[in-house]
């Protein structure tokens, strides 16, 4: 599908830091923490550090006295990326936030307490933070957008949805621009998780990948020739339950593209960067310089490899693919591009 | 580009029957299907009552693959499946014909049954089957389950509005078939009942303990209930191209944020007012053209008190002609679905002109009172209906549906 995405704001927070120029150059201190299934063998985990004086007007904040870690990511990288909107265009600015396990933390930690202190305990403060598009209400209130907003919720990939659904909200006329989100947040219990899928390994750690969080954020509106940075065309929709029809998916999908475009690499210590490896083997690789690794968070993670990319494009690498690998449910792919009159001298 | 966009197939399954034509013909009898809670034990709770449905036999999948499912996914892929059949959009062996099919879709909770049992095993330190259950609580896999059902892949998008969502599900297909990114979608939510939105919902007290009596003074909160619906919206050309009959149009969509609370509407009813202008604008009618409106109407204090002074506000003098009920009182709260299932109770109104009655009504709220349903109504010669919703997160969405006027 043809996006025509022009990219006129982002923001960023990942355990890197918060903002654009950590994502791209700092590397990020991983931490131990215990899974709750398996006491004692903590695992390396990579966190945004809450402390970090950006956040503090986020926490002064009434509405979001409450509010999950996620939120706090979220209205942080969302603020950055609306940097110079007035307050009367956030009202014509649609709100689309893409989620893989939303907000874990509450959910873990309301159901614990039905668990192990029965359903008289259970907390009528937690359970409103567990649905989904709760971040996504807080955000729009804090930051006054009030018109169409959605909580979108997939694999990786919900950020591909999430950036179609942006394009067709403005060829529909509903906004003057979107701002699109992905985030994740961590919690113990995700470790058992990982663990379970076998995407964390003890032997062989390069094969797994290390647990993280944050979010990002970009603020999109219909392309116009001055434009700088673009989202032209987004796939998705190959879907896969099999290492053996995600091969397949990944063969199809990368056929469908110019075989002279370079590719940037996003999957890494997963299954699929092998994948990715093998079904990209003839192409240019975007190179990514000395771009650190900031772990797995799902929507998160395609928000800031779609920034990362976004950096790379010049005028010697004026069209790039991104490839969304999806951990469980399909695979996408967007073509990045900068117009030549831009970089042209 | 604007298309026009024809729905062509629908499908349900729901506490009052496990296809839409029995869910139906139950709602106009007058059935509602408030019974005891036994998918999980509530000996902490207030409530103990819910709409569960009754799970459709999946005779094509064998014992063992049907144990792997999530119990919404017994829910959605027997409804999807009946919303391809009815728009003549399956072949023989039950697989959708539409290889490439585009799949909008409303959840809140997905198989969220599966993420409790993983947090029990993980906190009793019994990690047998934790894969099998954390790698199928999140709600892309039960998508991918109707997908592999029945025979499709493609674009998907999973909305997460709350309460919302199944409205915003369907307009959010009507958006991509009006704007040429689809052709033909398959859209709607499901929800299965779950201990952890069980609980949620009592502890905030906003079950009721008595009947849930949408628009009484003295209702005192919502019954939760379970479905699956879906529909078959597609463009009035594909319909044609392919000699489908469309059931109707979908001619108006609208969608806001509601700042007011988190988990209450404000008390203006501002946001909801604004949704409906813009849905009914979009259709390019007014107020009184609409001949029933499927209400929102939970029965919780803090939502009936708020729509109904809406619904004033928005149609004014035409309260009196116009119809209203919330069938939330029949089928329960079914959050991701309820946008979906309410939107085909709104559409068989239009088509069969019989409407929902407002059940357990006996002291109905006085602005809107006119309005209300009573039991064997029906109103001929209807040309829209619409379907509101409101979801926790101020999310409101509203949709219209039209007879179809394509020659």
């Amino acid at each position: 599908m043809k996006l025509d995405l022009a990219v006129i704001g982002r923001g960023a927070v990942s355990p890197a830091g918060v903002g654009i120029d950590a994502l791209l150059h700092r590397e990020p201190t991983p931490v131990e923490v215990d899974a709750p299934g398996e006491p004692g063998r903590p695992w390396p985990v990579l966190r945004v550090d809450l402390n970090d004086p950006a956040f503090a007007r986020w926490q002064r904040e009434p509405r979001l006295r409450r509010a999950s870690s996620m939120t706090f990511f979220l209205v942080e990288a969302a603020e950055q990326a609306l940097a110079g909107v007035s307050p009367a265009d956030r009202a014509e600015t649609g709100l689309i936030v893409a989620f893989s396990a939303g907000c874990v933390g509450y959910s873990r930690r309301f159901f614990e307490d039905i668990v192990t202190r029965g359903q008289r305990s259970a907390s009528p403060a937690l359970f409103p933070e567990t649905v989904f598009n709760s971040p996504v209400s807080h955000i729009a209130s804090v930051l006054g957008l009030n018109g169409a907003a959605y909580a979108l919720v997939g694999d990786e990939t919900a950020w591909v949805a999430a950036l179609r659904t942006a394009s067709v909200w403005l060829r529909r006329g509903r906004v003057a621009r979107v701002l699109v989100l992905g985030a994740e947040e961590f919690d113990p219990l995700v470790l058992d998780a990982y663990r379970s899928a076998r995407w964390l390994r003890r032997q062989n750690p390069a094969n797994g990948f290390l647990a993280s969080e944050g979010a990002a954020g970009i603020l999109v509106r219909t392309a116009v020739p001055e434009d700088a940075q673009i989202i032209a065309t987004a796939r998705d929709g190959l879907i896969y339950r099999t290492k053996k029809e995600a091969s397949a998916a990944a063969e199809r999908l990368l056929a469908e593209c110019d075989p002279a475009l370079p590719c940037y690499r996003s999957a890494r210590r997963n299954w699929l960067g092998a994948l990715e490896e093998k079904t990209t083997e003839n192409r240019t690789v975007v190179p990514l310089g000395n771009q650190p690794y900031l772990g797995e968070a799902f929507t998160a993670s395609a928000a800031w490899h779609t920034l990362r990319a976004l950096a790379c494009l010049d005028h010697q690498l004026p069209r790039i693919l991104l490839p969304v690998w999806g951990l469980n449910h399909q695979l996408g792919l967007f073509e990045l591009e900068t117009p030549k009159t831009q970089s042209d001298p | 580009m604007s298309r026009n966009v024809v729905i062509t197939g629908m499908g349900a399954v729901t506490p009052l029957g496990e296809d839409f034509p029995d869910s139906w013909n139950a709602l106009i009898a007058g059935r509602d299907a408030a019974s005891p809670l036994a998918l999980f034990d509530t000996a902490g709770c207030r409530c103990h009552h819910a709409a569960s449905a009754a799970l459709p036999p999946l005779s094509d999948f064998s014992a063992k693959a049907t144990r792997r499912l999530a119990r919404a996914s017994r829910l959605a892929i027997p409804a999807a499946r009946e919303a391809l059949a009815s728009a003549g959009l399956l072949d023989a062996g039950g697989r959708s014909t539409l290889r490439d099919l585009t799949f909008s879709v409303a959840t809140t909770a997905g198989g969220m049954t599966f993420g409790e049992t993983f947090l029990r095993g993980v906190l009793a330190r019994d990690r047998a089957h934790l894969l099998s259950q954390v790698s199928r609580y999140l709600p892309q896999q039960q998508i991918l389950d109707v997908q592999q059902a029945l025979g499709f892949a493609g674009h998907s998008v999973i909305i997460a509005n709350a309460c919302a969502s199944g409205a915003n599900a369907i307009g959010h297909a009507a958006d991509l078939i009006s704007t040429g990114a689809a052709d033909c979608v398959l859209a709607g939510g499901f929800e299965a009942l779950t201990e952890l939105v069980f609980v949620g919902f009592d502890c905030l007290q906003a079950t009721s303990t008595d009947r849930c009596r949408p628009f009484d003074l003295n209702r005192s909160g919502l019954l939760l209930g379970e479905a699956a619906a879906f529909l078959v919206l597609e463009s009035g050309e594909h319909a044609q191209r392919r000699g489908a009959a469309p059931i109707c149009q979908l001619t108006g969509y609208g969608h806001t944020t509601d700042f007011f609370h988190l988990t209450q509407p404000g008390p203006d009813g501002a946001a909801l007012i604004e949704v409906m202008r813009a849905a009914a604008t979009q259709a390019g009618i007014a107020p009184a053209q609409i001949g029933y409106l499927n209400a929102h109407g939970t029965a919780t204090p803090a939502n009936d008190g708020v729509e109904a002074k809406a619904h004033l506000a928005f149609f004014g003098d035409a309260i009196g002609s116009t119809r209203i009920s919330s069938t939330k009182a029949a089928i329960g709260h079914t959050l991701g679905a309820a946008g979906a299932v309410e939107a085909l109770f709104a559409i068989e109104a239009l088509r069969t002109g019989r409407l929902p009655p407002q059940l357990n009504l006996e002291t109905p709220i006085p602005e809107i009172a006119p309005a209300l349903v009573g039991g064997k109504e029906s109103s001929r010669g209807m040309e829209h209906v619409m379907s509101v919703n409101l979801g926790f997160g101020g999310s409101n969405a509203a949709l219209v549906f039209s007879r179809d006027s394509s020659p």
